[in-house]
């Protein structure tokens, strides 16, 4: 009996601990299915925001107001009055979301579209960059040209502290089809970039206007635009700039094809504390010039020719005292620009036009900004047939822009 | 061999090169815009918005890299 109770308990023993009763007598935890596949989520949507070779995301803007204007024609001696008003301000307004699309550290894909003035829909610039080495951005594509610093860095609303484009935004052509080389560089304190591109370049028109050829090029010459930038001060508070452009403008085998355009342009960004005042300068001075050419006046087909010569600029300044204690006066800013545009005497589209803006802004966050701005612009022809009409025209504007 | 020289030849000084990412950042930004928060994109947003912004400002490499570094803490 004893050794029978000996055997039994040595059986029991193993059994015990062999794999069979190990399974059999493991604490069996309950687990909670949902409890489970909330952890099975979570771990998806880590998975997914971790740092991987492409990124993708969608900024953008929109500029969107109201504005009322008042024109005066006078020709003649006899005035005409005309009184419009514009909801969302058609000059102005734009929807343009901003695609950008990363490939590691190397390429950067940018696309823009545009909903804008007169309910047309475009391309602001539809483009890709590979960052080859320190100093060196090679861009190709459907860009902004490196003339001046408005159309590259001021032209969007939330960044543009008046409600309008100076004059020199579209003087010469913005945007082209090309290839660019650009980056920056240090030098001791100072620092300095350079931004060069070779693009299809302008077409001359049958009034001696020049507009952009886009994807086609109209003859065998490429447009080369280029502008170098100089930071002389180590806080980069001060940038003046050198720009410049040449192509040939007429189409190959016209009678004006070998009419080429010359551009140049300065400008100047100078923005500083002053504390409590954040003082912000800005200018920019366009020259345009077009070879001599015949051209046929379409109104009695006789031949004219005039000097082809365009000039626009503007200077602004913006005040903001960011160093105030009150958080509603801080987001204040008043701003002031004046810009000048004169286009050939003698040509049909001759004209000398001065025009004045200033604007209260409030920011509603860094991107977010309220603006009412006034503009005086008066215009003097020096067209063909018009000579000595003058044009004054007024403007309210109030504009809320979000950058996102 | 001129423009290679030149380009070669660039370096910050000492005092420039010591600048720290937010100081780049109130320096830089402000050129054209409002100094914005780092609140407002993602570690990973920071990478490629930083990437557009050099080829708008054509800031330095240098700075390019310090100013996104502080932006992402």
């Amino acid at each position: 009996m004893k050794a029978s109770k000996i055997l039994l308990s040595l059986a029991l023993y193993l059994f015990i601990y062999s794999p069979m009763g190990n399974y059999l007598f493991a604490q069996v935890t309950v687990v909670d299915s949902s409890l489970l596949d909330r952890v099975t989520e979570l771990e998806k949507q880590a998975a997914y925001k971790k740092p991987g070779e492409d990124h993708f995301m969608v900024v953008g803007l929109t500029t969107i107001g109201w504005n009322f204007n008042k024109t005066t024609t006078t020709s003649g001696g006899v005035g005409q009055t005309l009184k419009t008003n514009s909801f969302p301000d058609d000059a102005n307004y734009e929807f343009s979301p901003m695609f950008l699309w990363r490939h590691g550290s190397k390429f950067l894909m940018e696309f823009e579209p545009s909903f804008s003035s007169g309910a047309q829909l475009g391309v602001n610039w539809a483009d890709v960059s590979y960052f080859a080495c320190p100093g060196l951005i090679i861009r190709a594509g459907f860009f902004v040209l490196p003339f001046g610093i408005y159309n590259k860095r001021l032209s969007a609303g939330w960044i543009d502290k008046l409600a309008t484009n100076p004059p020199t935004a579209g003087i010469p052509p913005a945007s082209d089809f090309g290839i660019e080389v650009e980056g920056g560089f240090p030098f001791g304190n100072m620092k300095w970039n350079y931004d060069i591109s070779l693009t299809n370049g302008n077409q001359l028109q049958a009034d001696g206007e020049i507009q952009g050829i886009g994807s086609v090029d109209n003859n065998m010459n490429k447009t080369v635009t280029a502008r170098l930038g100089l930071f002389p001060f180590s806080n980069s508070s001060l940038e003046i700039g050198a720009s410049g452009q040449i192509g040939t403008v007429g189409d190959a085998g016209a009678p004006n094809q070998s009419a080429q355009s010359k551009a140049f342009a300065f400008d100047l960004n100078y923005v500083k504390l002053f504390s409590p005042i954040l003082v912000n300068i800005k200018g920019q001075y366009n020259y345009v010039f077009v070879s001599k050419q015949d051209y046929i006046n379409q109104n009695d087909s006789s031949i004219y020719t005039f000097s082809n010569k365009t000039t626009t600029g503007f200077g602004q300044i913006s005040l903001r005292p960011t160093g105030a204690s009150n958080n509603f006066v801080k987001n204040l800013e008043i701003a002031y620009r004046y810009s000048n545009f004169i286009s050939p005497s003698g040509s049909m589209w001759g004209q000398k036009n001065n025009i004045s803006e200033a604007a209260l802004l409030y920011w509603l966050s860094w991107r977010t900004v309220l603006k009412c701005a006034y503009q005086w612009n008066n215009s003097n022809s020096t067209a063909i047939g018009s000579i000595g009409t003058t044009v004054q025209s007024n403007t309210l504007f109030i504009q809320f822009s979000i950058q996102l | 061999m001129f423009v290679g020289v030149t380009f070669l030849g660039c370096k910050a000084s000492q005092q420039v090169s010591a600048k720290s990412g937010a100081q780049l950042w109130a320096e830089n930004c402000q050129r054209c815009h409002n100094t914005p928060s780092p609140a407002s994109f993602s570690p990973e947003q920071w990478e490629t918005v930083g990437m557009h912004m050099q080829t708008r400002a054509l800031i330095t490499d240098e700075e390019k890299t310090k100013i996104v570094n502080f932006l992402k803490q």
